[in-house]
């Protein structure tokens, strides 16, 4: 008989982090009954693995529309396949929450939909499907609380291998409390090699940070934790005006460490320095010591094996180092368990109330506006209740993870060897509470003056423009700082072609210029009878920018200028647009 | 010419019988078709016809022969294009016995109802064997198995297209049952006022999520902010316990009597 795996999969797919909120508690329900599990969002999963899995636990999020999140698109097309057929997933169990709104027509269409297509596939539910409803009083846990309680007493029955110590293991909540999923180790100064105190060399440095990413992680293997290079910046100045709302600049960074190859197109990653003021007061708060030396690992579960990559040999990093390169504390905002976690913690009677009452149902609104809605940050939070003595292990497995930000490269390696550029939008805004904000990263590298020479950890990876043959032709859309990949395929033409281009030339459309907006969309249609004559020669589309929307205006404006000058109906301009994608022929790269 | 089948249906519409078998011959010898392939039905006196006794999709090749100038209605257009399977192709044969000059006009009006009509590449030729003959070639869409259509500019067709199209997804509505599509019985919330338990929808466009919005905007005075006071304690507690309308909203929490910071921020931009 195939062995199967062992381990229980929780598959989500979140639009404003409810679903994830519910993966989370159903992993954490899991694991207090010493069940094994792994949570995954819907685009980091593979759907041709299905098959191999035993059993798998689905969250999934309705939007307004009816439609999937974004996160799940591409998984749901996969699972519509007819040639699928319908032993695909036989002997595959499943159970489908849904979270919706029933105050829209297409209440949990998304669940609807998903639970049919799986048991049309073979599979075969360990439940029936629950249904969590935004518009009752107590919220999705409502149907959550009951659904949870059967699925456990059913997958008792039918599974009882997940459960190896027996269905009325339990640990309870308060025991729960004294178990975070992390284990700090304190070590002595003897244990240290000499290099520590005032390392500056980029080398150090990518170990150190190398170290840190795994630690912090448990599972990244160590050779993605260490960045790629090391960057220092040679130019920075602004592209927009001053008196202008946005500040949009151009940076060019040199190589310090080995040069990468990279080509047009490719994204590169960056890691954000923190505030060392922010970093400060977060350890100050937690009543730590910046200099002592840990090392961090899973806490040892008795049915969980180690991993290799951990290394219990790792070696030892100040505790400052470890806050500053992997916990989020000025930007991100931490998630509800956070915050029913810190409850325990709280001495202060009105703060423990407070905080019980946003990790509960009643108060998700409420937490909502507070924490995600403000983009409020761990250091915030803390500010807010100073009552709260939490162990620094907690601090570690909640604290949201300091996260890399990726950029669409402007420069042609061809252009410019020994050189990475950058367009950059420096981010802020106001929140609802009228509060000023600003992006870590972008503010960070705003900041950065040449002179001073600050190394930059940074990590390439392929986008989703593939750099096109030297002689096809081209159209690129790219408003705003969508113009930063073209900027590298423009420079990589001039470097490549030998003679002229026929009678190429750019077209640039300036919205925000002029008193009324113009946008891409409408510079396209003025445009209308040259862009079909590209297409006639075989041209590739690349669309780039910074929206949710403009990418299918752009899209709605193509077909638009196809149906036109073709004179063929609006569905087969459609049709012939559907299939250059297919084809390989159009791309897109949008980024929030 | 699509090949899929043996014989073909073919179909010559006529109103001059007499004129017909010759007609037809040249036509198929131009054509390089083998008689024996095809499989004509044919039908005179078309003059007054508006509709053809066939089913849809029925023939592949329409051969179209007339004299008649004012032959045949526009109606006609739509039947052939009706009985003829999609990708099939239409020739229309017009015999003149007018000036030339007037053959362009005559011509032109052709291509335009064909048009209309839904027909695709249309070509005019001319017929050698026959004397004051000219013809159109135009052909039905074939939607089903891949586009192609006209081009006004005569560039070598960009739009071939190799589809495997959307057919190969199930559709994701038939997943759907008519119990799904109803919607759940919950505990009746009688309330409509703005800031009881019922918020806003998120894309709210009633104008209730304005009112929301509306009821939490209250200034602070420079008074209030060197001497701050609070009825209710919970003001300098900070955020997360202000009320919706709590005038020090977004404000880092203080000690009442004590000046309040600005920015206790440190992401806070300088204003």
């Amino acid at each position: 008989m195939e062995m199967k795996s062992m381990t229980l999969l929780i598959l989500y797919a979140t639009q404003t982090g409810n679903a994830l909120d519910v993966a989370e508690r159903i992993a954490r329900e899991a694991e207090r009954r010493a069940c094994t599990v792994v949570i995954s969002s819907t685009d980091d999963y593979d759907a041709n693995s299905l098959p191999a899995e035993d059993t798998v636990i689905f969250v999934v999020s309705t939007t307004g529309q009816g439609d999937t999140p974004d996160s799940m698109k591409v998984f749901w097309r996969f699972l519509l396949q007819r040639n699928l057929g319908s032993h695909w997933l036989e002997g595959i169990h499943y159970a489908v929450f849904g979270l919706g709104d029933s105050g829209y027509q297409k209440y949990n269409f998304v669940a609807k939909k998903l639970d049919k297509r799986l048991s049309d596939l073979g599979a075969t539910a360990v439940v029936e499907r629950g249904l969590g409803d935004d518009q009752h009083p107590s919220g999705y846990e409502a149907a959550l609380d009951p659904w949870l309680s059967s699925l456990w007493s059913r997958l008792n029955e039918i599974k009882p291998h997940f459960f190896p110590k027996g269905p009325d293991f339990l640990v309870s909540n308060e025991e729960l409390i004294g178990l975070p999923k992390v284990q700090v180790t304190y070590h002595n100064v003897n244990d240290m090699d000499s290099r520590l105190s005032t390392a500056t060399d980029f080398k150090y440095l990518q170990m150190q940070i190398g170290r840190a990413r795994s630690m912090s992680s448990g599972k990244v293997p160590h050779e993605k934790s260490k960045p790629d290079a090391f960057l220092k910046m040679v130019k920075n100045f602004p592209l927009t005006r001053a008196s202008h709302e946005k500040d949009v600049r151009h940076f060019e960074f040199e190589f310090v460490s080995q040069v990468i190859k990279y080509e047009i197109g490719d994204v590169l990653e960056v890691l954000p320095s923190q505030s060392p003021a922010a970093v400060d007061s977060f350890i100050q708060r937690c009543n730590l010591d910046p200099e002592s030396l840990i090392t961090v690992h899973p806490r040892e579960m008795e049915n969980r094996h180690i991993d290799n990559n951990v290394n219990t040999l790792d070696v030892p990093i100040k505790l400052r180092t470890f806050v500053e390169l992997t916990m989020d504390v000025t930007s991100a905002s931490p998630r509800r368990y956070f915050f029913e976690v810190m409850s325990f913690f709280a001495t202060a009677e009105h703060e423990k109330e407070r905080l019980q009452y946003f990790a509960s149902p009643e108060g998700r609104d409420d937490l909502y506006q507070y924490n995600q809605k403000e983009r409020r940050t761990v250091v915030e939070v803390l500010e807010d209740f100073p009552s709260v003595q939490m162990p620094f292990e907690w601090f570690v497995q909640l604290v949201p993870p300091l996260k890399n930000r990726a950029f669409s490269i402007s420069s042609s390696p061809l252009a410019h060897p020994t050189q990475v550029h950058l367009t950059v939008d420096v981010v802020s805004w106001t929140t609802p509470f009228k509060r000023k904000r600003q992006g870590l990263c972008s503010t960070w590298l705003a900041s950065l003056d040449p002179e001073q020479s600050i190394y930059i950890p940074v990590w390439f990876h392929k986008g989703l423009l593939p750099p096109p043959p030297p002689s096809l032709p081209l159209i690129v859309i790219g408003p705003g700082t969508g113009c930063a990949p073209f900027r590298g395929f423009v420079e990589e033409r001039a470097v490549q072609s030998q003679c002229k281009a026929k009678g190429g030339g750019f077209y640039a459309a300036f919205s925000r210029d002029q008193p009324q907006k113009v946008y891409v969309q409408h510079k396209m249609q003025e445009q209308s009878e040259r862009i079909w004559n590209l297409l006639c020669e075989g041209a590739a589309i690349y669309v780039a920018g910074s929206s949710t929307k403009m990418p299918s205006d752009v899209m709605v404006a193509f077909e638009e200028i196809i149906s036109k000058e073709s004179g063929a109906p609006r569905e087969s301009a459609v049709r012939w647009l559907r299939s250059l994608e297919k084809a390989g022929k159009y791309h897109v790269e949008a980024w929030s | 010419m699509d090949l899929r089948s043996e014989r073909s249906t073919a179909l010559v519409v006529t109103d001059d019988a007499s004129y017909a078998r010759n007609a037809l011959d040249a036509i198929w010898s131009s054509e390089n078709e083998d008689p024996k392939r095809l499989d004509p039905l044919i039908i005179f006196q078309t003059s007054s016809l508006a509709r053809l006794p066939l089913q849809s999709s029925y023939v592949d090749q329409v051969i179209f022969f007339t004299r008649s100038v004012e032959f045949p209605v526009d109606e006609l257009y739509a039947e052939i294009f009706r009985v003829m399977t999609p990708g099939g192709k239409l020739v229309v044969y017009r015999s003149f016995q007018i000036e030339i000059s007037e053959v362009e006009t005559a011509l032109s009006a052709l291509e335009r109802k064909l048009l209309l009509a839904g027909f695709l590449e249309g070509e005019r030729f001319q017929l050698k064997k026959i004397a004051h003959t000219v013809g159109i070639k135009a052909k039905k869409p074939s939607w089903k198995i891949g586009s192609s259509f006209a081009i006004k500019k005569t560039v070598k067709s960009p739009l071939k297209i190799q589809m495997d199209d959307d057919s190969d997804l199930i559709d994701e509505d038939s997943l759907l049952t008519e119990e799904d599509l109803k919607k759940p019985q919950l505990p009746t919330v009688g309330d409509c006022e703005v800031g009881s338990t019922r918020k806003a929808c998120k894309n709210c466009t009633c104008g209730r999520a304005e009112q929301e919005e509306k009821v939490q905007k209250l200034e602070l005075s420079a008074d209030q902010l060197n001497n701050p006071q609070s009825a209710c304690g919970n003001c300098g507690l900070g955020d997360a316990f202000r009320c919706s309308t709590c005038p020090y909203k977004g404000l880092p929490p203080f000690k009442l009597g004590e000046k309040v910071s600005l920015s206790g921020n440190f992401l806070a931009a300088d204003i």
